[in-house]
């Protein structure tokens, strides 16, 4: 009975196309491989290769019609990987950790996909792990990739989420890009006006395996270090209206004053505090700028000598060593962004205490016993502070010491080899034994470890500080003045502190000459500061947008306010914005889904046709009337053109109303029309 | 629980809907303020994994994670108008259903006008449980949606409220209307099964002589709903994909009534599949019949249409109208 009932037009239904399960699942699989790929370049092996083999295992049941894993299977499998996760990192907690568990769930999520759902969640964690790898992944190459990958993942949105057949991809690609086009605009007002927070809503945990470089906590001239010989960025520094010169760029770091005869270790006994910057005297004109700091795997900040006033995070404090540090905080693992005003003319004489006074001048008794013999000869001349600090420098500019960056290693008395003997150094060398020589003329001194110098982007006027500019000096304390910076370098070779810039490049060889292994052609030079500059904005505005430059931002329209008022003023805003762009869309859209007479181009034609009947003297085509009468009506009129009349309005039925017609069709409809000339 | 009150809360929603938009016409044009939209559970997920990400951005300041947070919330935002603009303007029309036997299913024909120059993708409808295979509008173009609805009971089935309803782009939201048309289908009585003699109009014996395939090859016809699948030429169907009725001239053409009461002995709906079944077999034979209903007679006549008026009168027999 069902037979004779069933209706005619199922029966006569084309039969379905089969299930694209294997074209779905190969969109699932192109955008999860896709979007955790920056992450399984960091991840250990065994993670992409468990993504690996779940994604080409699924793909291979889905062609073979093979069984998913059983439950048990699947949560034993869970287990294990979430055990497998746990012993790698020691925790779930944090960005790496938790992309690794991501990335290893997904695997496993993918292992189990078999329906709509599944594979719409899946495209939902590739966001998430996307949005994890935003979180390290700063380089424009790595941000235009994911860009990229969001596109497809939207694609794959759209495509998974059909509940007909996949269109193609080249039209879904066309309409996800029409929708993310069409975000664009929220997302960029969002991003510069949602209020950004000072500080984390809960700990940043530190990642272990973040490698670190820069300056260390500790000095030993004399053991050959790599210190600062690479050319990675250590900070970038844009100042405001005035620059200083190169030979003030001295970036001010931590000061060492512990000295066991050959090390110099950190001060004990810091003390942090706001107002440590407050004994400071500053004088003269200050110069402001923007420190952009590149992660250096500690809580130091730098800043130029003398810092008085900054701004940024809240925890970024001056201790009593002068030093600028995010000393209330886990090692810093992103970039820090701050401004600061300092003063190269300043005198920082706040009173030692008598432990400091001590401590100070501490050298351990039997280190130095030459140097200790010496400076006793100078006391005998003349015991005056600085006439001490005149004939130290002296004894380095009169005798025949060099600078340079591969010295002989020196034994257990350092400070007497290098001064008596081998007289060949680098900074360390020279900061170290000229503190040593103060302390045995009885005046409190410390090594002070930073950066000189830095290399101006003339493409952009601000300066790049690279780690083969770490530099380390000498403050002598002076009842009168208090801490005095004494470089005992520029007494050897000027032109590391005057030049500053490219001082890899430079070697002081023997007789002080500098001698200039500058090489590649200039305008590699160029293209390579091009970059860097592009390479600081992108830092600048987008990496490093966040509370200090909304708050110029919002100065700079004219709303000044608290901080309080200030995220009120911009959570109204971007409600406002929000609301705004929903109802210019709503408008634009409304007219891009208008109805359109002629809205199918078969239709457009023909109507483009009856018009130029119409100027041949045939009425107008009654809206009752169909295309075949009309074309009767027509030939009556235009007898001599009649088989032409029939033969468009024949393609125009195929091409609009054929069940399968295809362009084909709207070409010859066209193409007749194009010919249709009636005498 | 859950389930029942979503329910509640649905047939609530739909109640007020239709005291708000009144009824509506065979054919209906979607506007503004009868497209309601809702975030579907996958795009509550969605935004609550947004807002995971806005937390993750603001505790660790990332820049770039606020650019993709805010990007995805626009897309969100955006998908969400283009799933409301999906169905708005959708030209809707009735397009008939067929008549069919209890125990079948109507196949309601719902058309799609689309007058904009953007295609409308995967509109479904939705009657109660019972709901179309998704379909896509091409600019200008038209394309019928395919309601079954199963049917149990003779008589009128109304499509009295049906939702059209979109989830495109990514089924983050779901936009919807109810549409409240007068589109109906009539059910004819489950036929009896065959094996029951035709009355004959003379008050002989009854066992007038059935049709049996040994009669004369007659002809083809097109195929009705009703005729049994044994006389379907399907050779013929293999050959030109239309359905065929083999006739034959039998030799006993006399008429007959078909009369509701030569079956005292059975229930009322049991008797009115019997004579259903009488004037499917009769009009198979190609014997013209008359029916007699208490309260109304058809005079003895042949053909499809008088079939059709026949199985009407038996399908609407003490039916309430509606």
């Amino acid at each position: 009975m069902t037979g004779a009932a069933l209706p005619l037009r199922s029966l006569r239904a084309a039969p379905r196309s089969p299930p694209a399960d294997v074209s779905r699942l190969l969109w699932t699989a192109g955008i999860v491989a896709g979007a955790s790929l920056p992450q399984c370049l960091k991840l250990a092996i065994w993670i992409p290769g468990l993504l690996a083999a779940a994604i080409a295992w699924r793909l291979a049941a889905a062609m073979h019609g093979w069984r998913l894993p059983r439950r048990w299977l699947r949560l034993g499998l869970a287990f294990a990987v979430f055990c497998a996760v746990l012993a790698q990192f020691g925790t779930i907690n944090g960005v790496e950790a938790g992309s690794a568990l991501l990335v290893v769930m997904m695997a496993l999520k993918f292992l189990e996909s078999q329906n709509q759902r599944d594979q719409l969640v899946l495209i939902m964690i590739s966001y998430f792990v996307m949005f994890a790898s935003l979180l390290t992944e700063r380089s424009p190459f790595a941000v235009g990739y994911l860009l990229a990958m969001v596109w497809i993942a939207t694609v794959g949105l759209l495509q998974l989420g059909r509940h007909g057949p996949l269109l193609t991809a080249r039209a879904t690609a066309a309409l996800a890009g029409r929708l993310l086009l069409q975000a664009l605009p929220i997302m960029l007002l969002l991003f510069v006006l949602f209020p950004r927070l000072p500080g984390p809503l809960w700990g940043v945990p530190s990642s272990p395996s973040s490698a670190t470089s820069g300056l260390s906590d500790s000095m030993s001239p004399g053991d050959i270090t790599n210190l600062g010989l690479s050319d990675e960025v250590a900070f970038r520094v844009e100042f405001g209206s005035r620059t200083p010169d190169p030979s003030q760029l001295y970036w001010r770091g931590p000061a060492l004053s512990r000295f066991d005869g050959k090390t110099w270790t950190v001060s004990q006994g810091i003390r942090l505090g706001q107002n440590v910057a407050e004994t400071i005297e500053h004088r003269g004109e200050p110069f402001e700028y923007r420190m952009m700091l590149e992660p250096n795997g500690r809580n130091w900040a730098f800043a130029l000598e003398m810092p008085a006033s900054w701004s940024g995070p809240r925890n970024l404090v001056m201790n009593s060593d002068y030093q600028l540090g995010l000393f209330y905080g886990a090692p810093r693992v992103s970039r820090l962004d701050y401004r600061a005003t300092s003063y190269a003319t300043y005198s920082a004489r706040e009173p030692l205490t008598e432990s400091q006074r001590v401590a100070f001048r501490r050298l351990p008794p039997d280190s130095s016993p030459r140097t200790r013999a010496l400076v006793a000869s100078w006391l005998d001349d003349d015991p005056t502070p600085s006439a001490i600090i005149e004939r130290g420098m002296d004894y380095l500019r009169a005798q025949e010491f060099f600078y340079t960056l591969t010295p002989p290693p020196l034994g257990e008395q350092p400070v007497d080899e290098f001064l008596f003997e081998t007289r060949e150094g680098f900074c360390e060398h020279y900061a170290s034994a000229f503190a040593v020589m103060m302390r045995a003329a009885g005046l409190p001194a410390r090594v002070v470890l930073g950066y000189q110098g830095g290399e101006l982007n003339r493409l952009s006027r601000y300066y790049i500080v690279r780690q083969a500019d770490a530099h380390a000096w000498t403050e002598v304390w002076l009842e009168d003045r208090g801490w005095l910076r004494v470089d005992p370098v520029s007494a050897v070779a000027p032109g590391r502190v005057s030049l500053s810039s490219w001082r890899t490049s430079f070697d002081f060889g023997r007789g002080g000459r500098a001698q200039t292994t500058l090489a590649g052609a200039n305008w590699l030079r160029e293209a390579a500061l091009l970059w860097d500059a592009a390479n600081y904005y992108w830092n600048a505005w987008v990496i490093g947008y966040g509370p200090d430059v909304q708050r110029a931002l919002l100065d700079l329209l004219g709303f000044e306010a608290s901080r309080t008022e200030r995220a009120s003023i911009l959570l109204i805003l971007v409600v406002a914005v929000t609301l705004a762009t929903s109802l210019a869309l709503s408008v634009y859209l409304a007219w891009r889904y208008r109805p359109r007479a002629g809205a199918d181009p078969a239709a457009r034609c023909f109507a483009a046709f009856c018009r130029r009947l119409r100027r041949r003297n045939v009425p107008p085509r009654a809206p009752s009337e169909g295309p075949a009468a009309y074309a009767a009506r027509a030939a009556t009129t235009l007898p001599h053109a009649a088989a032409e009349i029939k033969a468009v309005v024949e393609s125009y039925l195929r091409a609009r109303y054929e069940p399968d017609a295809d362009r084909s069709a709207l070409a010859e409809l066209r193409a007749r029309i194009a010919a249709f000339r009636p005498a | 629980v859950s389930g029942a009150v979503a329910h509640r809360l649905e047939r609530w929603a739909a109640g007020w809907a239709r005291r708000r938009q009144g009824p509506d016409a065979l054919a209906v044009v979607l506007r503004r303020r009868r497209i309601y939209i809702l975030p579907t559970p996958f795009g509550a997920a969605f935004g609550t994994m947004v807002f995971a990400m806005l937390l993750g951005s603001l505790n660790y300041g990332a820049s770039l994670g606020f650019a993709l947070t805010f990007l995805l919330g626009g897309l969100g935002l955006v998908a969400m108008h283009h799933c409301h603009n999906n169905l708005l303007g959708l030209k809707l029309r009735f397009a008939g259903a067929a008549p069919v036997f209890a125990g079948d299913s109507v196949v309601f024909r719902i058309a799609a006008g689309n007058e904009s120059s953007s295609p409308r993708y995967d509109i479904e409808l939705n009657f109660g449980r019972h709901g179309a295979a998704p379909i896509d509008v091409a600019p200008g173009g038209t394309a019928a949606a395919q309601l079954l609805v199963p049917t149990q009971r003779r008589g009128w089935v109304v499509l009295d409220r049906f939702a059209v309803s979109t989830r495109y782009p990514g089924r983050l939201f779901r936009a919807w209307t109810w549409v409240h048309m007068d589109a109906r289908c009539l059910v004819y009585p489950q036929p009896a099964r065959p094996g029951r003699p035709l009355p004959s109009s003379s008050g002989s014996d009854g066992t007038g002589k059935p049709d049996s395939g040994d009669a004369d090859f007659a002809g083809l016809r097109s195929a009705a709903p009703g005729d049994p699948p044994q006389r379907i030429a399907w050779k013929a169907y293999a050959r030109t994909e239309l359905l065929l009725l083999k006739q034959f001239a039998g030799g006993d053409a006399e008429p007959c009534m078909v009369d509701w009461d030569a079956l005292p002995e059975l229930a009322p709906e049991a008797r009115l599949s019997q004579l259903a079944r009488w004037c499917l077999d009769a009009a198979e034979g190609s014997r013209a019949f008359g029916l007699r209903l208490p309260g109304c007679s058809l005079p003895i006549a042949q053909g499809p249409r008088h079939l059709a008026e026949c199985l009407e009168r038996l399908a609407l027999f003490e039916v309430a109208s509606q």
